[in-house]
């Protein structure tokens, strides 16, 4: 019941099947649909940055015992839309000392990558945009590459407080995707795919018919591939506790400080899209993806437990973001490879022995 | 032969081609490096179009995601405001140039008719992760386990000549 994604699939074969029948050669047709399918995801993309950025202020509001954002639209729920329309009015400032080409460059590669992230991730049932085999991997690639977007406006804007915070801001994200990635290699060696789908459909079963069978629940394993998937994911967003990159007492605002209007836009853009990818890979991968509890199945679609999980997940970086004191350079970095480095190889090898000792009995 | 893959085939060639161009002719060593992130992100894109995914994907995590901002940084760190002036040849650029053809020369020759009537573009897309690690851990076991022990020969040869002599004593 509410199951969208066979009627969108659907719609998409008729679309195409028009398409074709009114004189478009099959190949354009499925390009067109391609990029239909394509356009959603982007415009749903660019609108859940939005959505976080007011959650970010109302959580901080309850957690400080303020009110948040209340003037503009009932409980100034159009706050965002009113600062998105400020922000893309604002002039366009280029430092004289800048690199010019850089620094318009630098936005577009922070951002343009945190939407072809979403491609493989599994909204819910058929809703799959592609269901590559080895998205779980190019996930990991492709976010990797908006931190050359960091540097590029770390060099690109020719001060030394945005150099500093690119570089800082650079360093821990390669750092942390170390961890990242090792944390997601027990599930890969659990299920024996790579696929973000295949991964949650495999965790659809239940425990004695009552407790769902997703990684979290499984002992030990789960809960420390979680916690290090969970820290390295706010690390690798440059949220804080880990925001050394854009620390505002020490850099003025790291690596973004020179830029003004859409610019800055969709640096922030690109991190709240990241926040609501690590934290879809988190439903997908620990929580079973739009796998149902408590509810008998089918009440509510697939879609909606996999958005719902993931806006608890999002909660969690926002209380995070509000709880935490910000960590020092060397603390940060010795954190990483001196403890969520060795648990995750400790973890690994846990896994190994829980997958030998399931083959032998 | 105009078909969609040998129009993409095309386009990411003369990319490449062009952006390794930009990589030894700019005066701005980060703009090289920013060129030479190009150029490695559509080799990933030629292994994708012959259907590598696999090699697709390691291929902008190890060298887009990796090597480079690791090269950026060293850019970042040891850039010099004189260094824009210098000249972009040495001495030896002839025997480079004699060099850069003999090896082109040799590479076309010696694939020139192994490749000859191959499409440059897969049509079948079959899952390649996992033959890949069958046999990475069975018949290629002993070069896989000889290489990363190169590798970490090198990760700790590289410690040891990077530390300050003073500092570790």
């Amino acid at each position: 019941m509410g199951e969208i994604g066979p009627l969108l699939s659907q719609l998409f074969h008729t679309g195409r099947d028009w398409a074709a029948g009114h004189g478009v050669p099959p190949l354009g047709a499925q390009i067109l649909m391609m990029a239909v399918q394509v356009g959603i995801i982007i415009l749903s993309i660019s609108l859940v940055p939005m959505v976080l950025v007011y959650a970010e202020r109302k959580v901080a509001g309850f957690m400080q015992g303020r009110l948040g954002p209340m003037e503009v639209g009932p409980f100034g729920i159009l706050q965002t839309l009113a600062d998105g329309i400020k922000l893309i009015f604002k002039e366009d400032v280029i430092p004289r000392g800048a690199d010019r080409w850089v620094h318009i460059v630098a936005p577009i590669v922070a951002c343009a990558p945190a939407f072809v992230c979403f491609a493989p991730v599994p909204f819910g049932k058929g809703m799959t945009l592609v269901d590559l085999d080895t998205s779980v991997l190019f996930i990991f690639a492709v976010s990797g590459i908006s931190v050359i977007g960091i540097l590029m406006g770390g060099w690109g804007s020719g001060n030394k407080f945005s150099m500093l915070g690119g570089l800082r801001g650079a360093a821990q994200a390669v750092s942390y995707e170390i961890p990242r990635v090792l944390s997601v290699v027990p599930l890969l060696m659990f299920y024996g795919t790579q696929s973000l789908r295949g991964i949650a459909v495999a965790q659809q079963a239940r425990w004695l018919g009552v407790l769902p069978k997703w990684f979290i629940f499984y002992p030990v394993i789960g809960q420390i591939s979680f916690v290090i998937f969970l820290i390295c994911s706010v690390a690798e967003t440059n949220r804080t506790p880990f925001d050394i990159a854009e620390a505002e007492s020490e850099l003025v605002a790291g690596f973004h400080t020179e830029f003004g209007g859409i610019k800055f836009a969709l640096f922030f853009l690109a991190e709240y899209a990241y926040v609501f990818l690590a934290s879809a890979m988190a439903v997908a991968l620990f929580f079973g993806g739009g796998d149902g509890v408590i509810l008998p199945g089918g009440l509510i679609p697939s879609w909606i437990w996999f958005l719902g999980k993931t806006f608890m997940i999002v909660f969690m970086f926002l209380w995070f973001r509000w709880t935490f004191p910000r960590m020092r350079v060397d603390q940060l970095m010795s954190f990483c490879w001196k403890f969520l480095l060795p648990w995750s190889f400790v973890n690994i090898a846990l896994t190994g022995a829980w997958i030998l000792w399931r083959a032998h009995s | 032969m105009i078909n969609l893959p040998s129009i993409i085939f095309y386009t990411f060639s003369v990319l490449a081609i062009g952006m390794a161009i930009v990589v030894v002719t700019s005066r701005n060593v980060f703009h090289s490096a920013m060129a030479l992130t190009g150029t490695l992100g559509v080799v990933a894109g030629f292994f994708a179009l012959l259907g590598a995914d696999f090699l697709a994907a390691s291929q902008v995590l190890i060298y887009v995601g990796g090597i480079m901002i690791i090269m950026l940084f060293v850019v970042m760190l040891s850039q010099q405001p004189f260094d824009a002036l210098q000249r972009q040849t040495n001495t030896q650029w002839l025997y480079g140039i004699l060099f850069a053809a003999a090896v082109a020369a040799s590479l076309i020759r010696s694939f020139r008719d192994v490749y000859r009537g191959v499409a440059a573009v897969a049509t079948d897309t079959v899952p390649t992760s996992a033959p890949i690690g069958r046999l990475l851990l069975g018949d290629m076991l002993v070069p896989f386990e000889a290489v990363s022990l190169v590798l970490l020969a090198a990760l700790v040869g590289a410690v040891v000549f990077g530390q300050d002599r003073k500092a570790a004593k």
